[in-house]
């Protein structure tokens, strides 16, 4: 008897915990999106200039202007993936 | 980050500079940079002056946010990738190659 109600509740989890867990998602993606940066497709970069981990350089975006592609990767804390 | 250092050779050959930016110290760049091995500039924008002139500071939390931008030789933004897209940089990769293609 214990038995079957443990397996009618792991079907009742199956069954509504997916759901369960996507509306959760769903509300927290709605309260925690961040706004969308306010830069577009075709803007202008804005220049910057920051010290690299050398602590010997810094590193300007417009000594690459006329020269290369930038591939500027904003990332949010180091020791953490990507 | 490593998905960028693994593919930096590529990006190279398509006339890419990669530059990490971030709001940590070089302290921790330095150390994170020897850990994983990162051979291109990552960048302290400690403060966030530049995370917030390019819209990305969540001023709730705190914190930047994880976005690649990619700049053209003219200074204008060609490319941006938000979020979970921006962790890999293949779709970067081919589309500097396209570009180099073009040019």
């Amino acid at each position: 008897m214990q038995r079957r109600t443990a397996l009618q509740m792991l079907a009742a989890l199956a069954f509504f915990g997916p759901r369960a867990g996507t509306k959760l998602l769903a509300q927290g993606e709605k309260k925690e999106a961040p706004p969308l940066p306010t830069l577009k497709v075709g803007d202008m970069a804005p220049d910057f200039s920051l010290r690299d981990q050398t602590f010997k350089n810094m590193v300007s975006l417009h000594d690459f202007k006329g020269k290369k592609n930038v591939a500027l990767a904003f990332y949010i804390f180091a020791f953490t993936g990507g | 980050m490593q998905a960028f250092q693994a593919n930096l050779k590529k990006l190279e050959a398509a006339d890419t500079q990669v530059l990490g930016v971030s709001m940590d110290s070089p302290f921790s760049n330095a150390a994170w940079a020897e850990k994983i091995n990162v051979t291109f500039p990552l960048l302290s924008d400690w403060g966030g002056d530049v995370t917030k002139q390019y819209g990305l500071y969540d001023e709730k939390r705190k914190i930047g946010r994880r976005v690649n931008f990619l700049i053209d030789k003219d200074g204008k933004i060609a490319e941006i990738q938000l979020d979970n897209d921006a962790i890999d940089p293949t779709e970067l990769v081919t589309s500097c190659e396209r570009r180099k293609l073009k040019s």
